[in-house]
């Protein structure tokens, strides 16, 4: 577990961001999302995204469920809570907030 | 997701993985699905493996879980070993049992809190005497204390019963039943805390003596005698000869420490049964009232008493204090169940040792499997806590069957015990005794599992896996160590045991001092207004004995107070003669009809017997036992003398086993009794001694007699059809009722002993049988240099042989010091008893020498090219 925190910030962002454009999603869903709204420049480990979603659906953020696919397959999707979209809203102003700091200091040196 | 469902999950765990595993499928499936390659695909979502142990891992709580995977090996690997687990759960269960049964005597005698409202707030009370007779014990009161008591002590409300329910005829429609009745006086019942379901308890005025006769019925005689009658109060019954009404009927389920069928007042006075200490008595703390302030008003309200008695016993001091009414009732019966608790803890302690050595050994033979899973990365910590849940199932399934075995042992003591024995109506197996047996098995498995616990901690991984024994001495001397110290607590429980059985021994062959085979008895109660008259009850004695001695195949019947083995009326005579002529002395004193010395077949040592013409207008005599003559008229030959101021006596008789009255040194003793006439009783001292005693009519037959019950029966109902007889009973249910306690006491601690000897020689074989197996080796390599198998079998015998000896040696210095406080429960036996001693190493050494030679014989089939060969 330890070893993702320093993505964790980012991945928790990209996934509620995802979700909340397109509720009901599945994981490849989620991982093939962020790679084509970032056009390819993104990408989601896959080996991180299953234990980020169980996470979340245990933080309250993101609500699992499984449903039947065309194909026969079941499929388990996921959306967001409540709770979900505010820790959006929170990750998305924390996010603001490091990057212009970032920038700044690109800036200034 | 909440910490529950985390939790759940654990238990889900299976499924779980199944529907991660379904997900990643999925996952797959659609990578591929998208025009990627299906290795790379699964090659991208990582190690499957290390990949859904982190999912898993978010979704239950770890250390739940590795719990749960613990449980799982752990329960596989007391499948895999059905021996070792079966010779594990046996000795848990036998040791876990016997405290369990055990326990709940402790519970409902000395913990369960008494069926009164309030019940810590009920007293009895206590006389302490310090100096050379220093002693600390429930007393009864006579007239005088009770009256002080009631009127002088206001923190108390108090009350007095009779010593016990007595025998009544209580006449209902046309049925005449011996019933049971207890007398108490009119503050009794609120001082126990009951309303009566109909009616009142007693007033005071029916409380007086001389007052209204009235009765209180108990709610059982109420349903069974009167068919639970609405309109019972008001109502006449015949009791005791003679109309009573009865006031009230009391609760279902109240029990009164009398547990009477019925009540009626007891009229304490001065006079009569008040001169004596004969009133039993029970108070409860009023609202606001300290056992402080109680404790200082008796002192005060009964000090005329103490001083009477510091100047007629210089160098003494006696003075009262209350006790808890639970303690109090209980006094007697609390060092024994004690003890008996004891010796279930030492039982249990055996057990520990013994499942320590046997856990240590499966710990020691599974060194190479746990250092392999050190090595592929177990933590230490993992791999003690692997052992310990371990542990703990053991610990649990054994005392699952413990307490299964308790319950059924707890049954099979109650059956064994007398009626009344215990001062409580149940022995449940409550919740306490319940959480008192898990307990039990936790600290057990903490006690075995301490040792092969540590013993892990230092292992030795190079040579573990190379599959070397680790410090095989040290561990031997360890065992025999823990074989040392069990065998030594087993010789206390030996010996203990052991002393109890010589002392039951000893009053079991006492002489009886007559012949009591042959001989059926039946109690009648004549607490009976129409026999109250002296004239009246020599002719029921007459018609009645003259009838049964009619009885086909009877030989002689005869009416007696008292029986052996019984506790006769203590009385006092006056010496007349010799150096203590004036004084008067404490003896039993029993009224008999002629024939009694002869049903009884009692020898007559000198004079004469009673005759027909020792009536009530002829000299009144007596026959003194040959105990009375020694110590009392120091003479063998006392017929002639004078006791009294007129009483001759006619004969000496010899001493008849009876329980004693006088001084409690023995449960069956002999003690001075003198015997008189039936006929020549006082009407004052016959209505007295009836309330406390009811008469035996003894027959003694040739042979067996058919139907000999219902024919004394019929015989007395033809003199009197009111009067019933209480039950029959032969002069071996008597003995057998007074030695209840040591029987009780032989049978408990005797079975505790056993199972002790039991563990131990399983411990010793389990030693030397470990020892052949580990050494087999090394015994092969002395018999190819030329031993001869014997000599290899003393060498490791040798190692059970020592630690029993030396087990031997501790546990006969502890009894030596710890068996000194069973002085006072043994009779005819010294605690350092040589017999005792002697058969307890000679069994020990018996039980070693078998548990140690069949184990050594299997190095006869050793094969010492085999063993060479082996490695």
């Amino acid at each position: 577990m330890k070893k993702m925190d320093s993505l964790q910030g980012s991945l928790d962002l990209l996934v509620l961001k995802i979700l909340s454009r397109r509720p009901r999603t599945h994981g490849y869903g989620i991982m093939a999302a962020v790679k084509e709204a970032s056009s390819d420049l993104l990408r989601v480990e896959e080996g991180s995204l299953y234990p980020a979603l169980y996470r979340m659906e245990e933080a309250g953020w993101i609500h699992a469920e499984w449903i039947k696919k065309d194909s026969g397959r079941r499929a388990r999707v996921y959306e967001l809570t409540d709770e979900g979209r505010k820790q959006l809203g929170f990750e998305e102003s924390r996010w603001r907030e490091l990057t212009s700091a970032v920038n700044q200091v690109l800036r200034i040196v | 997701m909440s910490l529950w469902s985390r939790i759940v999950n654990v238990f889900r765990g299976e499924s779980l993985n199944r529907q991660i595993a379904e997900e990643f499928e999925f996952h797959i499936a659609e990578a591929i699905e998208h025009g990627r390659d299906p290795a790379e695909a699964r090659r991208a979502l990582g190690l499957g493996f290390r990949h859904r142990e982190e999912s898993h891992d978010a979704r239950v709580v770890p250390a739940l879980d590795s719990i749960r995977v613990d449980m799982v090996f752990a329960w596989r690997q007391i499948r895999r070993n059905p021996g070792f687990t079966f010779t594990v759960v046996i000795t848990l269960a036998l040791a876990v049992g016997a405290n369990t049964a055990i326990f709940s005597l402790v519970n409902a005698l000395l913990l369960k809190p008494l069926p009164y409202p309030q019940p810590e707030r009920l007293v009895s009370i206590y006389s302490r005497l310090t100096g050379s007779m220093a002693s600390d014990q429930r007393i009864d009161l006579d007239g005088q204390q009770w009256e002080s008591l009631r009127d002088q002590v206001p923190s108390l409300l108090a009350a007095v019963s009779s010593n016990s329910a007595e025998g009544v005829n209580l006449k209902s429609a046309a049925r005449v039943q011996y019933v049971h009745a207890g007398r108490v006086s009119a503050s009794y019942f609120q001082v126990l805390g009951f309303r009566p379901a109909l009616g009142r308890g007693f007033s005071s005025d029916e409380d007086r003596p001389l007052g209204p006769p009235a009765a209180v019925l108990s709610y059982a005689l109420w349903r069974t005698m009167f068919a639970a009658d609405p309109a019972i109060v008001g109502r006449g019954i015949l009791l005791k000869g003679q109309p009573y009404s009865v006031v009230g009927v009391l609760p279902e389920n109240a029990q009164t420490p009398l547990a009477a069928d019925l009540y009626t007042p007891l009229q304490p006075g001065l006079d009569g049964e008040g001169i004596g200490t004969n009133y039993a008595v029970i108070a409860r703390l009023r609202p606001g009232a300290t056992w402080e302030q109680a404790d200082s008003e008796l002192a005060r309200a009964w000090d005329p008493y103490i001083q009477r008695f510091s100047q007629r016993n210089p160098g003494q001091r006696l003075a009262f204090h209350t006790v808890p009414l639970q303690q109090g009732q209980t006094g007697s019966l609390r060092p024994r169940v004690l003890v008996l608790m004891l010796a279930a803890g030492f039982i249990l302690m055996i057990a520990c040792a013994n499942l320590a050595g046997l856990t240590l050994l499966r710990v020691l033979r599974r060194t190479s499997e746990i250092a392999t899973r050190i090595a592929l990365g177990a933590s230490r910590w993992h791999i003690q806590r692997q052992l310990w849940v371990e542990n703990l199932l053991l610990a649990l399934i054994g005392g699952a069957a413990g307490t299964c075995v308790g319950f059924l042992a707890l049954r099979g003591l109650l059956a064994l015990l007398p009626a009344q024995f215990l001062p409580v109506s149940s022995v449940p197996l409550d919740l306490r005794v319940l959480s008192f047996a898990l307990s039990v098995s936790l600290a057990t498995s903490v006690l075995f599992g301490m040792l092969p616990a540590l013993a892990t901690r230092r292992l030795h991984l190079r040579s573990a896996i190379a599959g070397r024994a680790t410090s095989a001495k040290q561990t031997l001397r360890l065992r025999q160590a823990l074989i040392a110290g069990e065998i030594a607590l087993t010789v206390v429980l030996l010996t203990g045991s052991g002393l109890l059985i010589r002392s039951l021994i000893y009053l079991e062959t006492q002489p009886a001092g007559f012949n009591p085979t042959g001989v059926l008895t039946a109690k009648a109660s004549l607490d009976d207004a129409r026999y109250r008259d002296p004239a009246a009850f020599r002719r029921l004695l007459d018609q009645s004995l003259a009838a049964m001695d009619q009885i086909p195949g009877v030989r002689n019947a005869a009416v007696g107070l008292n029986l052996p083995y019984e506790r006769p009326l203590n009385d006092t005579v006056t010496l007349r003669d010799g150096a203590q002529a004036g004084q008067q002395v404490a003896t039993d004193a029993i009224y008999v009809s002629p024939a009694y010395f002869d049903t009884l077949q009692i020898p007559l040592l000198a004079g004469r017997a009673f005759s027909p013409s020792d009536g009530p207008a002829a000299q009144p005599v007596t026959i003194v036992n040959r105990s009375f003559a020694r110590k009392l008229l120091h003479t063998e030959n006392p017929v002639g003398r004078y006791l009294d101021r007129d009483l001759l006596i006619v004969g000496m008789v010899a001493d008849v086993a009876v329980s004693p009255g006088l001084d409690s040194a023995a449960p069956l003793t002999t003690e001075e009794t003198i015997y008189v006439p039936a006929a020549q009783i006082n009407a004052k001292l016959l209505a007295l001694v009836h309330v406390w005693f009811q008469p035996s009519w003894i027959v003694r037959t040739e042979g067996s007699v058919a139907g000999l019950p219902g024919q004394m029966q019929r015989t007395l109902a033809a003199v009197d059809p009111n009067l019933p007889f209480s039950g029959f009973y032969s002069m071996s249910d008597l003995e057998a009722e007074s030695l209840s306690t040591q029987r009780i006491e032989v049978a408990l601690l005797g079975t505790m002993a056993l199972l002790a000897i039991l563990l131990s020689a399983v411990g010793i074989f389990a030693l030397v049988a470990n020892l052949v197996e580990q050494q087999s080796r090394a015994i092969g390599i002395r018999l190819a240099l030329g031993s001869t198998i014997v000599r290899a079998m003393v060498h490791t015998g040798r190692s059970g042989v020592t630690a029993s000896m030396a087990g031997l040696l501790l546990g006969l210095a502890i009894s030596a010091i710890l068996l000194r406080a069973m002085h006072s429960v043994i009779y005819g036996v010294d605690v350092y008893d040589p017999p005792t001693v002697l058969t307890v190493a000679a069994g020990l050494a018996m039980v070693t020498l078998v548990a140690t030679t069949v184990p050594v014989l299997r190095i006869a089939a050793i094969d010492p090219v085999q063993t060479l060969r082996a490695e």
